[in-house]
């Protein structure tokens, strides 16, 4: 069974870039522990493109748990809604919440995409065949 | 086929946290996911300058899973010492990062070069329960923290003590105490880590006492033989903890010749502690001989220690009869034929049966199957409560779990600790019956 990953990076090179101000994310298909980069998916600007930081403040505003009020956010969550995980530098609290809702998980770091990636399928591929993730470092 | 384990007797190895907290000056840094340290402490006396809701703890999450939790770890660690007081940080790992091979040592090692006082004990819950963990420290502490002391600088009569699982032991302040005060009475110098009188400075002593004194049937040993490798400190391994007249005044004895006290200080120690006990249970002896309810068999269902202990002491001092005793601490295989050897070395030629279980059920059948000629005497843990009232028995709770008791600074240790055997004893027995 595959799945997709959604991937913040500007350049394919190293996962640099914010869930917020991501304009794109460069999706994989993964199985097993294989991956194969399948293109960039561009989110469109009116539906939340650029800085989410702009539509509203950190938690201010339309209260907690966002759900659709927040326009900029759910736009571009809605549009990654088929992906399995996440990975940027960071991801919002209100953003996490609604791709919680998803069951859709991130993570967030800086780091090497293909090593990145390498780690995250090891791991989904262990939890998915239901085997122990002893010495998975 | 899989098994459903009927009252647990112990925790998971993480709760090394206790012997930990025990340590006054010393605080667990934990590398485990969140709430480990909430349900391992205990609700009655885990409270204090360091509780287990401030202990430092990385709380891995999936992240730290998949990419690895040193970073977290190193700035745990970093952070606690920033806002925390403590001046022996002990990083102990969980089962999360011992699992995924999380590389904690190296982490702890960067600190340890630069001088800082962190060390690390790898109790991943799977690896043990709460004895085992507990030697996991004290063996953390000698590889990691003393060193051999220089030549000369050995101090004469200093006797570091050894016995309870802090925590694990409801009595284990009391106990320490009173071994401490036995040992002073001799005219040695006691050292204890653990407690009031404990410390991170009392940790720091270890290295010069002249010998270490073990008083526990099997916890303890290893980290004894490793003391004595590393630091070349010899032990006396006092396979019982004494309560009451008979086993004290062995135990005195014994530490006596070991040590080299002059045996007349010692019978006048002896005599002295003596002749108060026996006056007490003199005047009591109406009470020995009259309470008809009183049980004439008894069970203890406990860890090695008090098993032992209590078996002893109600055979030898109040003549009670030994029904079938449990041993609950999962004793490991190795020691178990000794620690059932000391169970036959009873007055009068008396052996108790002793059985090493740790199915509670299992354990509660054999109570209700028993004939106790009477009212049973169960001293055991609250799994136990249940089957002893279904009996009409006398119960008193002293092992792990306790719900029935507030124990501060009680002891059952020494002549006094005999003496409020009795008490606790016959004072259930006497309640019922009014």
């Amino acid at each position: 069974m595959s799945y997709l990953l959604a991937v913040a990076s500007t350049d394919g090179s190293v996962i640099d870039t914010t869930f917020g101000a991501a304009q794109s994310f460069r999706i994989y298909e993964a199985e097993g522990t294989r991956f194969e980069f399948r293109g960039i998916r561009e989110i469109p600007l009116e539906e939340g493109g650029g800085d989410a930081g702009s539509a509203c403040g950190p938690g201010s505003g339309c209260g907690h748990g966002g759900g659709g009020g927040c326009g900029a956010t759910s736009g571009k969550v809605e549009h990654l809604s088929d992906v399995r995980a996440i990975l940027a530098t960071k991801v919002g609290f209100q953003a996490q919440k609604q791709l919680e809702k998803k069951a859709i998980s991130t993570f967030d770091l800086e780091a090497d995409v293909d090593e990145a990636l390498k780690k995250i399928t090891a791991y989904y591929d262990r939890v998915d065949r239901h085997e122990s993730l002893r010495g998975i470092r | 086929m899989a098994k459903i384990l009927d009252g647990q007797r112990y925790k998971c190895s993480l709760a090394a946290m206790q012997s930990v907290q025990a340590i006054p000056g010393a605080i667990p840094v934990l590398h485990s996911g969140p709430g480990c340290a909430a349900k391992l402490s205990d609700t009655i006396g885990s409270s204090g300058h360091y509780s287990p809701n401030i202990f430092p703890c990385t709380s891995l999450n999936e992240k730290d899973v998949v990419f690895g939790g040193t970073r977290k770890l190193r700035t745990t660690i970093e952070n606690a010492m920033k806002v925390l007081d403590a001046d022996l940080y002990i990083v102990l790992t969980g089962c999360i990062p011992e699992i995924v091979g999380d590389d904690s040592v190296s982490v702890v090692d960067e600190f340890r070069e630069a001088g800082k006082p962190v060390i690390l004990a790898e109790t991943a819950g799977f690896r043990g329960n709460s004895y085992t963990g507990y030697e996991q420290v004290l063996d953390a502490i000698t590889d990691q923290y003393l060193e051999p002391a220089p030549e000369g600088e050995r101090e004469k009569g200093l006797v570091n003590i050894f016995a309870d699982v802090p925590y694990q032991d409801l009595f284990w302040l009391g106990n320490y105490e009173q071994l401490a005060k036995l040992v002073s009475l001799l005219g040695l110098t006691p050292n204890v880590i653990f407690g009031y009188e404990g410390g991170t400075d009392r940790v720091r002593d270890i290295p010069k006492a002249e010998f270490n004194l073990l008083v526990s049937p099997w916890v303890g040993i290893e980290p004894m033989e490793r003391m004595e490798k590393r630091l070349g400190i010899p032990f006396l391994h006092w396979p019982n903890l004494p309560v009451g007249a008979f086993e004290t005044s062995k135990f005195l004895r014994a530490l006596g010749e070991y040590a080299g006290v002059p045996s007349d200080k010692v019978e006048s120690v002896i005599a002295d502690q003596e002749g108060y006990y026996y006056y007490l249970i003199e005047r009591y002896a109406d009470l020995f001989l009259e309470t008809r309810v009183m049980a004439k068999q008894f069970t203890v269902s406990a860890d090695a220690q008090y098993s032992l202990a209590l078996t002893k002491f109600l055979v030898n001092d109040l003549s009670l009869n030994p029904a079938t005793q449990f041993v609950v601490d999962d004793t490991p295989k190795k020691y178990r034929e000794s620690v059932a050897a000391e169970f036959s070395n009873l007055n009068h030629g008396i052996k108790a049966p002793v059985e090493f279980e740790t199915d509670s059920w299992k354990i509660s059948q054999a109570i209700r199957a028993h004939d106790y000629h009477g009212y049973p005497l169960v001293l055991g843990s609250y799994w136990e409560k249940e089957v002893t009232e279904e009996m009409y028995g006398h119960y008193l709770n002293i092992s792990w779990p306790v719900q029935d008791k507030v124990v501060m600074d009680e002891s059952y240790v020494g002549y006094q600790g005999g003496i409020k055997v009795i008490e606790d004893i016959y004072s259930v027995a006497v309640q019922r019956w009014n």
